[in-house]
């Protein structure tokens, strides 16, 4: 027990709860949850190449993911045995966990390493056990050599773009492969929140009738404390 | 009229006009009130917020260790209105204790715990712990990562305890680690124990604020006196509502454009389900307890860590005997209570601040020197408070 409070309290005074010290800076991924199109692309490609290992359980329900063949029966849940013993993590709240412009990040920086078991590894997640399935669209990825070299002439923290370099193009143009991650993104945003835009819109109403209502109230508590002014 | 007829039945056999005049039409308030007096009725209308939107809550809510975390995902997907109910049910906890702390300053800087108030200020306490409570059972509920570890570290803390420290760390958990019996025992004790505590003590806090009668920027007694005090039905009660409507546009911001307030109000850990096979990079609490967090980690030795804590906690359950002042304002203190409170304020917030911020030499440096701060407005308090030169107290309210 002494040796779990111990450890409680080195976990405690370690801690930032915010920010983790990343290898590269992360890229902006731009979500835009009022963005019907690029999510319904982003659950398009979710349904045909990302379903293959990964689940998206909450989304169940949701009348876009079914649209895009996002269903509990096509989804690996049954799945006993995954390469490295590794089971990919469930993704419809994987926004909220590591953020959008992580994912966006993540999706763009694997590269070619033969000494992994799948032949890739990620700048993010160094030891990633997802496969480079990505590489059919982006292409490969490998370490750009003169880094060092050339580190100088960067002012701003190093992106993926910085550390690797495309060797070969898969069947997307980069700027293609862009949109793409970032509609996948913007998916994956809507899975984390789809009441999101509900919300934003109410909001707007309720702040309206309280305008309204602190006028009125206003006024009333004016009216009243009158009599008091005339005391004075 | 029917209604006056029904009334005059009721009053017969329920004191509703006594009631009504002792506590709202014939309770006389002082009336020179400012901006520090709304937070009292504020925390009120937050707690009601916090029971209505609980009660929903718990309807679709599973305490179980299997399905605790989907249930929440369930009420923000699939039920109706269910992401509006729970984020008014999340940003109002901490909204808690904005409006908590703000209504606790304005008692220490009017001194409204002096004399004859002293036992308000020891249930307003009593409040603030329960309070405490409450928050850290309510935030294991949705078991996510933090959920979890934040209830091995918090419940670890009674190990710290000589002798019987261990039997109490199981005792509290009811399982030997943190698991799904300690989650249902936490879910019982957020939606009935600790709220009905909660209810009784709110209850007895404003019985008493009403037998003594409510202090004021001035400090000085109003009772008795001609022109100095007005009915708080209804002038209070107006002025508190249209204050209400104001705060509720402040509420409304953060629940419908961010509720998650970059990760302060609801933490990114927590989007991950429990997982007792794998500790979090980072474990540290909600904002509202970095304070007392921070004075805990810069202490190096565990237990009196624990212990100095503790006592920044019993520090403010004294404040009533360690103010020696003949005056209860800061309007009429002396210089040395001014910038005791200023020093109080400062280190207060830059105790919490350094709470959320991962250590480093300086950071940990500043956290001690922020809780000798803390400390010395309490212990010095004797000293400054009866020696300083203080200003005449004025007959009248002054505004």
């Amino acid at each position: 027990m002494m040796k779990a409070i111990l450890l409680g309290i080195a976990i405690l005074l370690s801690g930032n709860i915010f920010a983790e010290e990343q290898a590269i800076a992360l890229a902006k991924a731009n979500v835009d949850l009022s963005d019907k199109k690029s999510i319904k692309r982003g659950a398009k490609l979710f349904g045909t190449v990302c379903i293959a290992c990964h689940t998206l359980v909450y989304m169940q329900y949701d009348p876009i993911a079914k649209e895009a063949g996002i269903t509990l029966e096509r989804m690996p849940l049954q799945v006993k045995k995954w390469p490295l013993d590794v089971k990919p993590p469930d993704l419809s709240l994987e926004t909220d966990v590591r953020g959008a412009d992580w994912v966006y990040t993540y999706l763009h920086s694997f590269y070619i390493d033969k000494s992994r078991p799948t032949g890739a590894n990620n700048l993010l997640l160094p030891n990633s056990a997802m496969s480079y399935i990505l590489a059919s669209y982006q292409g490969v990825q490998m370490p750009a050599p003169d880094l060092k070299a050339s580190r100088g002439i960067y002012d701003h923290a190093l992106q993926w773009y910085d550390v690797l370099e495309l060797q070969s193009q898969g069947s997307m143009t980069p700027a293609q492969y862009d949109g793409m991650v970032g509609d996948v993104v913007n998916f994956l945003a809507y899975s984390a929140e789809p009441y999101h835009e509900k919300q934003k819109h109410l909001g707007v109403w309720v702040l309206g009738f309280l305008f309204v209502l602190f006028i009125f109230t206003y006024l009333l508590k004016k009216e009243y404390w009158r009599d008091i002014r005339k005391d004075r | 009229m029917v209604n006056s007829r029904l009334l005059g039945w009721i009053n017969a056999r329920f004191p509703w006009r006594e009631f009504a005049k002792r506590h709202l039409t014939h309770y006389e308030a002082p009336k020179n009130f400012n901006f520090w007096y709304y937070f009292g009725s504020f925390s009120l209308l937050v707690l009601l917020n916090q029971i209505v939107t609980g009660i929903w809550l718990t309807m679709e809510y599973t305490p179980t260790a299997d399905a605790a975390f989907s249930s929440i995902q369930h009420i923000m997907r699939d039920v109706h209105y269910g992401w509006l109910i729970r984020f008014m049910h999340t940003t109002g906890a901490s909204a808690f204790f904005v409006v908590v702390y703000l209504h606790m300053y304005r008692a220490l800087i009017y001194g409204s715990y002096k004399a004859p108030r002293e036992l308000l200020w020891l249930i307003g306490m009593l409040i603030y712990i329960t309070l405490l409570l409450e928050a850290f059972t309510g935030y294991v509920l949705p078991w996510g990562q933090m959920s979890f570890w934040g209830a091995n570290v918090i419940t670890s803390f009674a190990s710290a305890i000589p002798w019987v420290g261990k039997y109490i760390v199981v005792w509290l958990r009811g399982d030997f680690n943190v698991s799904g019996v300690t989650l249902h025992r936490f879910f019982s004790l957020h939606v009935t124990a600790v709220p009905l505590v909660l209810l009784g003590l709110v209850f007895i806090h404003l019985v008493a604020l009403h037998y003594v009668g409510s202090n004021n920027p001035d400090g000085v007694d109003v009772k008795h006196q001609k022109n100095q005090t007005i009915a708080f039905h209804p002038y209070y009660t107006l002025k508190d509502l249209a204050g209400a409507v104001v705060f509720l546009v402040v509420f409304a911001s953060v629940l419908f454009f961010a509720p998650k307030m970059g990760g302060f109000f609801l933490e990114p850990d927590n989007f991950t389900p429990a997982n007792p096979m794998k500790t979090p990079e980072h474990i540290a609490p909600v904002w509202y307890m970095t304070p007392f967090y921070a004075i805990l980690r810069a202490v190096p030795d565990k237990f009196f860590g624990l212990l100095t804590m503790a006592s920044a906690i019993a520090l403010m359950f004294v404040l009533p005997w360690l103010d020696k002042s003949s005056v209860r304002s800061i309007r009429y203190k002396g210089m040395y209570s001014k910038i005791a409170i200023a020093v109080f304020v400062i280190c207060f917030i830059g105790l919490g601040y350094l709470g959320v911020q991962p250590v480093s030499p300086l950071r940990s440096f500043l956290a001690q020197v922020y809780s000798i701060g803390y400390f010395a407005f309490f212990l010095l308090m004797p000293f400054y408070s009866r020696y300083e030169k203080t200003q005449i107290l004025p007959e009248h309210l002054t505004e």
